[in-house]
């Protein structure tokens, strides 16, 4: 097996200066709705409280990393090691992805300096109460799981700069018993992320059937956890094979597509279980025909429905499964399915009464690309200073 | 002593998952989600109100509230402001009922839900329902995240989008300004037409059910409010012609709106065991799947 390596890789090239623009462009605007209210921003209203960043920056935000529960569960859990090499960089973008997802709820908390209450003031009904909890502890479940490649790069060459210096003894010594503590507990950590991570994935379903006079019928349904959960895990080899291409193609790497292609299998099992039970409860609740009455509904189910159903039946194929655009393009489908689907349930299916109206303004849009951006830009770090990409010669 | 949801996440905490299996743990106390004594509410009669805003003004007083003007909006003059805000609790408002072609003004406010989504959807408990039946927002827990909004089915919670630190905002049913002190509500206190009644939900059915009985061709025989969302703590009357919906009381379910979560979180979460249960599970899949790897790596090794 090959080992991980960091990529040292000159860091600032030009796409680089394009991830800290769109970060600056999302700073301005984050100034005007830290210190003049959400309005001086966003187009939210009295029927819309919750707009893109909660629908993308937070709903699609927790499915797109759930890269790193799938992953683990496919290769630790159920022991298919050949995958090794695409864990660590999956566990490193679920970390960084559930970061995101905690610094957007910061941005979206009107009262954001008061998030801790979450810790202290317990409504065991509330949805929210149990997907902060797990999100929070998935978050510290993740950094755990990412110590190990912090060690392996710094064990015995702890060299910190300047005055810091003096600690180095100090930090290396903590990276010793860190990595002899890992040893024996990682395993602990690998089944409570995975456990944490089916409680919140389907707990994102339960939110809005607190809304049944809001929430449209095609998508208003008891069954909401399971399917989100099932979405997220079929998801979840999506982006792994969506980033590792990226990363094929923007560090100039050797072509992965023997083991990504391999790993595709799993993607029509898991989404063909989830178009299954996803039409399976549409015509047992009976609601199969309002997805026939032409409409903003209608459309939207059907284009969540065809980038479900378009890379389940392309990656049957093993001869689009190997090759590398076209996989590519059926894991991008499945993604904007998942986003698809998540938006439909928290803002396009749901009628918040009449008056109002919600389309997100230019400043929810760039702290959102604001957003993306310094995820990208955290991986780069990531990828080019610890060992998560394996070497190749 | 019933172990309330709260308290056993506390214990479960404290003495770790393992202890979480108590199967001896009585049913939760979520079940009794509608109060012995519903306390306080009004009956608002939409066949004596006559749209004098008097009640607008008494709850911009007892509140302190500015004025909010929409006039140049393009919208009716006298709908102005258009809609509840942060800084209108209360409203009254003309409807036309699109079948019979009749208007009618009603009032707007907080329904005071007996058993209030708002409440239920807050993750940290900054929703009280009080002894008095007044829903009421703490403003020491709240953190904005405006889920009690997407829960409330009538839209009433608001937010104030122009201020750096907002606060939710609602109708209290005056609880701290006036209930406390044994006065009524402000709004019913002023009706110059006896449109607003205060008083205990109980004793406001009865009144409600009375002037039905004793005036059948003035007013529809349903009192909304009764069973509604699981009952609200304020009540309303129409006219025959008129429909409750086109007074933007549409005709939701008798079920509390928090029904549905809160049965299929606690399902999921039942004293513990179904996380419990599936770590186990994935535990032991993934000890067979090592011991296998292990002995096949061996088999090919000699």
């Amino acid at each position: 097996m090959n080992k991980a390596a960091a990529l040292r890789l000159k860091f600032w090239t030009p796409n680089v200066a394009l991830l800290v623009f769109f970060m600056v462009s999302a700073a301005v605007f984050s100034y005007f709705r830290f210190f003049h209210g959400f309005g001086s921003v966003t187009n939210l209203n009295p029927n819309y409280p919750m707009g893109l960043w909660i629908a993308f920056d937070v709903a699609c935000g927790v499915a797109l990393a759930a890269g790193g529960f799938t992953t683990c569960l496919i290769v630790e859990i159920f022991g298919k090691h050949k995958y090794h090499a695409l864990l660590r960089p999956a566990i490193l973008t679920a970390f960084i992805g559930y970061m995101l997802v905690g610094m957007a709820v910061m941005f979206d908390l009107g009262r954001w300096y008061y998030i801790w209450h979450a810790l202290i003031y317990w409504n065991g009904n509330s949805v929210l109460f149990e997907v902060a909890w797990c999100v929070m502890l998935y978050l510290s479940v993740l950094a755990v799981e990412n110590v190990p490649a912090v060690v392996e790069e710094y064990k015995d060459k702890v060299s910190l700069p300047g005055p810091l210096a003096l600690f180095n003894n100090l930090v290396n010594a903590f990276l010793h018993v860190a990595d002899k503590v890992m040893g024996k507990v990682a395993v602990f950590f690998v089944l409570g992320g995975v456990v944490l991570s089916f409680g919140h994935q389907s707990s994102l379903g339960t939110m809005m059937l607190i809304a049944p006079y809001k929430l449209h019928e095609l998508w208003f349904t008891p069954w909401s956890p399971l399917l989100f959960l099932m979405s997220a895990i079929a998801v979840g080899p999506s982006m792994v094979v969506f980033e590792a291409s990226l990363a094929t193609y923007f560090f100039n790497r050797k072509s992965e597509i023997n083991l990504i292609g391999d790993f595709a299998k799993f993607i029509p099992w898991f989404l063909g279980a989830f178009l299954l039970f996803r039409f399976g409860d549409l015509a047992w609740r009976g609601a199969l025909p309002a997805a026939f009455v032409p409409g903003t509904y209608a459309y939207a189910f059907w284009v969540e429905m065809a980038l479900f159903i378009i890379p389940f039946v392309a990656l049957m194929n093993k001869g689009v499964r190997f090759h590398s655009v076209k996989l590519f393009l059926a894991a991008c489908s499945v993604i904007c399915g998942v986003v698809a689907y998540r938006f439909n349930v928290f803002l396009i299916g749901m009628d918040m009464g009449p008056g109002w109206n919600y389309f997100p303004s230019v400043g929810e849009f760039a702290v959102t690309f604001g957003f993306v951006a310094f995820g990208v830009f955290l991986y780069k770090l990531a990828v080019n200073y610890l060992p998560i990409l394996e070497q190749q010669h | 002593m019933p172990i309330t949801r709260r308290k056993f996440f506390k214990v479960a905490a404290a003495t770790g998952a393992g202890a979480c299996a108590a199967l001896t743990a009585p049913p939760q106390a979520s079940a009794a989600n509608r109060p012995a004594d519903p306390g306080f509410g009004m009956l608002n009669d939409s066949t004596r109100c006559v749209g004098c805003k008097v009640c607008q003004v008494a709850c911009k007083k007892v509140n302190e509230l500015p004025a909010e003007s929409t006039l140049g909006d393009g919208g009716r003059l006298f709908d102005s402001p258009r809609g509840l805000s942060d800084r209108t609790y209360t409203l009254v408002k003309m409807h036309r009922d699109e079948d019979s072609g009749e208007a009618t003004f009603v009032k707007e406010q907080c329904m005071h839900c007996l058993d209030p989504a708002c409440k239920s959807a807050c993750l940290v408990l900054a929703f009280e329902r009080e002894e008095t039946g007044a829903v009421t927002w703490n403003s020491r827990k709240c953190m904005g995240c405006r889920y009690c909004m997407i829960a409330c089915p009538y839209n009433v919670p608001q937010f104030e989008w122009h201020r750096a630190i907002p606060d939710i905002s609602k109708c209290t049913l005056c609880h701290d300004t006036r209930l406390v002190h044994g006065q009524p509500t402000a709004c019913a206190e002023v009706c110059p037409v006896d449109a607003i009644t205060f008083g205990h939900r109980d004793e406001l059915l009865r009144i409600a059910r009375n002037r039905i009985a004793a005036d059948p061709d003035r007013y529809d025989p349903h009192v909304y409010g009764e069973h509604e969302v699981g009952g609200t703590g304020v009540l309303y009357l129409t006219k025959p012609k008129v429909s409750f919906a086109s007074l933007g009381l549409p005709p939701f379910g008798y079920k509390g709106v928090p029904r549905l979560t809160e049965s299929i979180q606690h399902g999921i979460f039942k004293y513990f065991i179904p996380p419990v249960a599936i770590y186990a599970a994935l535990g032991g899949i993934m000890a067979f799947n090592q011991r296998r790897n292990k002995l096949k790596g061996e088999t090919e090794h000699e």
